[in-house]
């Protein structure tokens, strides 16, 4: 299992407009397409996981995560803000880029945590930061997954 | 969406969230290692916002969701493509699939459970 298996190139945005925490959560939660209810659920479920810590993990990089019932099923999604904003990283840098997990309660194919620690391990690559940021389409975040290889 | 399946929702959300830190090894410890996560302060403040949210249900829903949920764990749960994911039982097909039948509050007529359609 790796991670480019999870990410389309509909779910990712190289330019997220958001300025705060909140508008950056919304638009994340925009890139998987649920209807609107489940996206207000969401980003309740989201907001109550960063008020309990940030997933900003440093190096510029944010990994939202949780599990909720209005998903069938693992989704992922990318979004990359060029300004960078603040979002209480742990290292209290400004967050780049966003890697937004949900998966729901009950998982049978179990691939929440894994993906969640390759996300992890890849933010955590030597000089991702830059590679990130010198993408111009979501075809080359796809490629970056790819060789990388994780 | 009927107003209370949303808090409903929520509140399964978090129990689910409060649960896996609780008691799920791995996922305590991506939460640890990962995201310094205080896990102890963590489950304090889900506790208080599962018990604001539960206040907020019908005194016969919560008392519903209360008895279900000492009994057989989860009291709500997905309908994915006509079965129930409490009790792997089908539900109707009139009810099954239709994400607007989300606009009454339905529970499992096998399992009891409050059920959440999601699209199929
Ligand atoms: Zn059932």
């Amino acid at each position: 299992m790796q991670l480019r298996e999870f990410f389309n190139r509909e779910a990712i945005s190289l330019n997220l407009k958001g300025e705060t925490q909140d508008d950056i959560l919304k638009e994340l939660i925009g890139l998987l397409n649920l209807d609107e209810k489940s996206e207000g659920i969401l980003f309740k479920m989201l907001k109550r996981r960063e008020n309990l810590g940030s997933t900003g993990i440093g190096r510029g990089i944010a990994i939202p995560h949780c599990r909720s019932l209005v998903v069938n099923r693992l989704r992922v999604a990318f979004g990359r803000k060029p300004e960078g904003v603040d979002f209480k990283a742990i290292d209290g840098q400004p967050v780049y880029n966003f890697f937004l997990i949900v998966a729901p309660p009950l998982e049978v194919s179990n691939q929440y945590l894994p993906v969640l620690g390759k996300v992890a391990q890849f933010a955590k690559e030597p000089g991702i930061a830059e590679r990130l940021r010198e993408l111009k389409t979501p075809d080359e975040f796809l490629q970056l997954l790819e060789e990388k290889g994780i | 969406m009927h107003p209370e399946l949303e808090i409903l929702l929520q509140l399964q959300d978090l129990k689910a969230q409060r649960r896996e830190l609780e008691e799920d090894h791995a996922e305590r410890q991506v939460e640890v290692q990962e995201f310094n996560i205080d896990v102890a302060r963590a489950i304090e403040e889900l506790d208080r916002k599962i018990q604001e949210m539960e206040e907020q249900l019908s005194p016969a829903i919560r008392s519903r969701y209360r008895r279900i949920s000492e009994g057989r764990g989860r009291a709500v749960v997905p309908v994915i493509n006509g079965i129930c994911y409490g009790c792997f039982e089908s539900i109707p097909t009139a009810v099954a699939g239709d994400i607007r039948q989300n606009a009454t509050l339905r529970h499992c007529e096998h399992c009891g459970r409050f059920l959440y359609i999601l699209p199929g």
